[in-house]
């Protein structure tokens, strides 16, 4: 990367954060809480919460380290040139593999409640190109999209829950530790993959005004998404109750279906959340593309970052294309994201140690 | 008699000469300013006045005046009679330089002081300076202003004479209110600087003059506020200015596309007004302003897209009352753009969303018509679209009676006709009049723009395709800078202080310091006392100390 531009703010980087991690992930989010331990679903999510402010902490910990690189520069100082690359590499893949996925779950969908007459791969194709013009944008912009959608992905999201409470029952959330604590680990792990939008940060840290707030930063916006999330879980399973949630496909979606603006003025919610969620799914296949294009013009060391944003695109969209089928395509969603905690969790948490170890890397702290 | 009887003869040497120099007009270079004779004077008088003659052709308009300077030395004086007062001229400059004056013993001029002792001594005109260099005078010709020219001297005077007729200072067409100043710019520039300088009346108001266009010589003048605008953008706007090089600067509007950052862009990167009160309010933000001579608009740069919603009486009148009406202009802007698409959408995709009275109502509504909703709307849209141009470029007098024609008999026809339903021509009324309550014209034809495409994708993909729409705009509108300057600011990025101007309009003493993103060299508008108003203050002070004042 050229000399950055240092413009984003603590607030703009919490921005890029939450509206990443809040995305497509959180309509079928219930039903991945609820298969792993019914009425113990908010648990599980806010396990899963922390499982992923963990991982988040380690990009940031090494951000603060190596406020100038991105995980691909300063990885390769920290386990040599070739290893590095190699897993670069990976997890370039992987968040390519992110994006055509969240592409395909969105257009699913739209596909399903709404446009029930469109063929999938035009709402794919759609939203990935929407991702790709926007991946043009320098890394400034990128900041203001995700700041400016923000509260269009709180309001939505807490109006519904908010909206949902005259049908809610609090017996439906006991036991809070549900009653079959064994699945409860794969459930964690299932969730906190549906945060690995928020690696981002590593390519963030570079842009940021003071990258020592990283920290505090990524604090703040798992608190924010994953409060979210919580809340959703714990909405949803306490209108429905943890049997009836484990049938329906998206249980969000359900629940803006089950609820209605006071007074009447609109009846039925759930067309106009998919409308306004379509700002969710944006932000977040705008992230995971950019952090994809952008580590591939950094591994390849090429000067102008913008080369890859369109040829990236039919790659992307056939990967999006191989499940057959939504079930084909939910088991990719499991299995990718549990292989790719290994990328975003793991690896910076090995990168963490040897650093420290090695004693590579100045502290932010200390500036 | 003798005077009549010179210039008689001057007049018949200038038709011959007039008759040579037709032959050659064709290879002479004419226009450019004097081309052929060009560099420095060298004295001759006559040798000068070809030179000029060359220059300028068979054109009839330009005089020249030939006498002798207090009777004794060979003088010349050219102008254009038209562009100046020729009573000021005989009054100003002829008679002082024929009769002598008291006092003064010009027989012991020599030629080459000569003039320079008639400006400093004998001329009674305030606007006088010497120039040796031939292409000058001839612009200084071509701009109204009167040359002086003596035989043995290698410099002329140039006179500022130049007095255009303009229209009276009345009230701005385009941007009317009803509380505030009445003033409007006029064409000129001198009376439209005095209309600026006579509101801030502060020494570090600079202006900064520049000429523009090959052939126009258009004079533009760049206003800011020394001490407090921000050195980078009036280095940016010098940049940009002085990288223009056309014909012909008519209008402001000319400069605008040449300096704007994004020419592809619907929306508007630079504001333009014509009153003064607005410059001056800009400028004190720590804006720069353009004025171009010739063009009753200004042009203010930095431009932020909330500008655009903003009016005069915003704080002209009190501010609780403008923030709601604010906000009420900014439910008509967003309703212009995206009305008529929600309104396509959720008749063809989401019927569900509505009450289903209405939505049996409307379907009612819609029975006998032909087509789809979309192609309804686009009907509505663009007959509407061709009634509204049609309004704006008849005179006066017809475009009253066309509007009651457009819009309640076709409307009406359009209905009964089972061509529209009454719904749609409610939908498109109610987007019409939301769009004409946007101030500033120009942002509201990038909404009227865009609003087609987004009727178009919401017919394609519903409420769905409407967002990807307005994320696309979105989008385009973050990515956007105007002069440096981000165009959603202060609300992207978030600006505190800013952001009491933006939905809102803050009280007055509340706003206490100039928007950030203008990066003002002085941040502070309002005097750290004033936290609340004085009346308030007081009373609150009269409260404290009343037990005591009561005693006495």
């Amino acid at each position: 990367m050229t000399k950055a531009t240092r413009d984003i703010s603590a607030l703009q980087a919490a921005a890029v954060l939450v509206s990443t991690i809040i995305g497509v992930g959180v309509l079928p989010l219930p039903l991945f809480a609820v298969r792993a331990a019914d009425t113990g679903g908010p648990l599980v999510t806010l396990l899963a919460c922390i499982c992923a402010l963990v991982g988040l902490m380690f990009v940031a910990l090494l951000g603060m380290r190596f406020p100038d690189e991105s995980i691909i520069q300063y990885s390769e100082r920290l386990i040599g040139k070739w290893p590095a690359r190699a897993v670069g590499l990976c997890v370039i893949v992987f968040f390519a593999l992110l994006t055509s996925l969240t592409a395909r779950e969105f257009g699913e969908v739209v596909v399903t409640s709404v446009l029930k007459q469109t063929p999938v791969e035009v709402t794919v194709i759609v939203m990935l190109m929407l991702a790709a013009i926007s991946a043009r944008n320098t890394m400034t912009t990128f900041a203001y999209i995700h700041f400016f959608y923000v509260p269009l992905l709180l309001v939505p999201g807490l109006l519904i829950v908010a909206l949902s409470l005259k049908n809610a029952e609090p017996l439906n959330l006991q036991p809070i530790w549900g009653n079959r604590p064994g699945g409860m680990f794969d459930g964690i792990v299932t969730i906190a993959a549906l945060f690995q939008g928020s690696f981002v940060l590593t390519i963030v840290i570079p842009a940021m005004r003071k990258p020592a707030k990283a920290l505090v930063v990524s604090l703040y916006s798992i608190l924010i998404a994953g409060g979210l999330y919580v809340v959703i879980v714990i909405a949803v399973v306490s209108v429905f109750g943890a049997e009836e949630t484990r049938e329906l496909l998206w249980p969000t979606l359900e629940l803006a279906k089950a609820t209605s603006l006071p007074a009447n003025v609109l009846e039925r919610l759930d067309g106009a959340f998919l409308a306004v969620w379509v700002t969710a799914v944006f932000t977040t296949l705008l992230s995971s593309y950019y952090l994809t294009s952008q580590s591939l013009t950094q591994l390849l060391r090429l000067q102008e970052p913008r080369i890859f944003t369109f040829f990236l695109v039919p790659f992307v969209f056939v990967i999006a294309m191989v499940p057959a089928n939504i079930v084909k395509m939910y088991e990719a969603v499991v299995n990718v994201g549990r292989i790719g905690l290994m990328l975003t969790i793991a690896y910076p948490g090995l990168l963490l140690l040897i650093a420290v170890l090695r004693k590579k890397g100045g502290s932010a702290l200390g500036r | 008699m003798p005077l009549f009887g010179n210039r008689t003869h001057l007049q018949s040497r200038r038709s011959r000469r007039k008759k040579r120099t037709a032959g050659d007009a064709g290879t002479s270079t004419g226009g450019d300013g004097g081309g052929s004779g060009g560099g420095p004077l060298d004295g001759r008088l006559d040798e000068l006045l070809a030179k000029v003659t060359h220059v300028f052709g068979t054109d009839t308009t330009l005089t020249v005046r030939k006498f002798r300077i207090f009777g004794t030395y060979p003088a010349a004086m050219l102008y254009f009679p038209n562009m100046l007062d020729q009573n000021t001229l005989n009054e100003t400059i002829l008679k002082p330089s024929m009769s002598v004056p008291t006092g003064l013993d010009p027989s012991e001029w020599s030629a080459p002081e000569l003039l320079d002792r008639l400006a400093s001594e004998a001329l009674w005109h305030s606007d006088c300076r010497r120039t040796e260099d031939f292409n000058d005078l001839i612009e200084a010709l071509l701009h109204g202003d009167t040359v002086l020219a003596a035989e043995g001297s290698e410099a002329a005077l140039v006179v500022g004479t130049r007095q255009i007729d303009k229209r009276g200072i009345d009230q701005p067409g385009t941007e009317q209110v009803i509380r505030g100043p009445r003033e409007g710019f006029v064409e000129p520039l001198g009376p439209n600087i005095a209309l600026i300088r006579y509101r801030l009346q502060a020494a570090e108001l600079r202006t900064r003059q520049l000429t523009i266009g090959r052939k126009t010589r258009s004079k533009v003048v760049v206003c800011y506020m020394e001490g407090l605008t921000d050195p980078d953008l009036l280095a940016e706007v010098d940049r940009r200015l002085g990288g223009i090089d056309i014909d012909a600067v008519l209008d402001s509007g000319y400069l605008e596309q040449f300096i704007e950052d994004n020419q592809w862009s619907p929306f508007p990167q630079v504001q333009y007004t014509e009153r003064p009160d607005k410059v001056v309010a800009n400028l004190l933000e720590g804006r720069v302003a353009i004025l171009v001579d010739g063009s009753p608009l200004a042009l203010i740069v930095p431009t932020v897209f909330n500008q655009f919603y903003q009016a005069v009486e915003d704080y002209t009148e009190r501010f609780m009352q403008m923030s709601a009406i604010r906000m009420a202009r900014l439910v008509a802007l967003v309703f212009s753009l995206v009305f008529p698409a929600i309104y396509v959408s959720v008749i063809s995709f989401n019927p569900e969303l509505i009450p289903t009275e209405f939505a049996v109502a409307v379907a009612g509504g819609r029975a006998g018509v032909p087509w789809p909703a979309v192609v309804e709307v686009l009907i509505i849209e663009i007959s509407m679209e061709v009634l509204r141009e049609a309004t704006i470029r008849l005179p006066q007098q017809v475009g009253g009676a066309l509007s009651i024609v457009g819009v309640l008999v076709i409307g009406q026809a359009a209905v009964a006709a089972g061509f529209a339903s009454p719904i749609t021509v409610v939908i498109i009324a109610l987007t019409t009049i939301g769009s004409f309550a946007t101030p500033a014209y120009n942002a509201a034809l990038a909404l009227r723009l865009l609003r087609f495409p987004l009727i178009i994708i919401a017919g394609i993909f519903g409420l769905y395709g409407v967002m990807i729409g307005l994320i696309l705009i979105a989008n385009h509108l973050l990515s956007l800078k105007s002069f440096g300057v981000p165009y959603l600011s202060p609300l992207v990025p978030a600006d505190a202080e800013g952001m009491k101007d933006v939905l809102i309009r803050g009280p007055l003493w509340w706003m206490k310091r100039r928007p950030a993103f203008l990066k003002p060299k002085n941040p502070v508008r309002v005097g750290s006392e004033m936290t609340e108003p004085p009346e308030t203050k007081s009373r609150k002070q009269e409260g404290a100390h009343s037990p005591s004042t009561e005693k006495e």
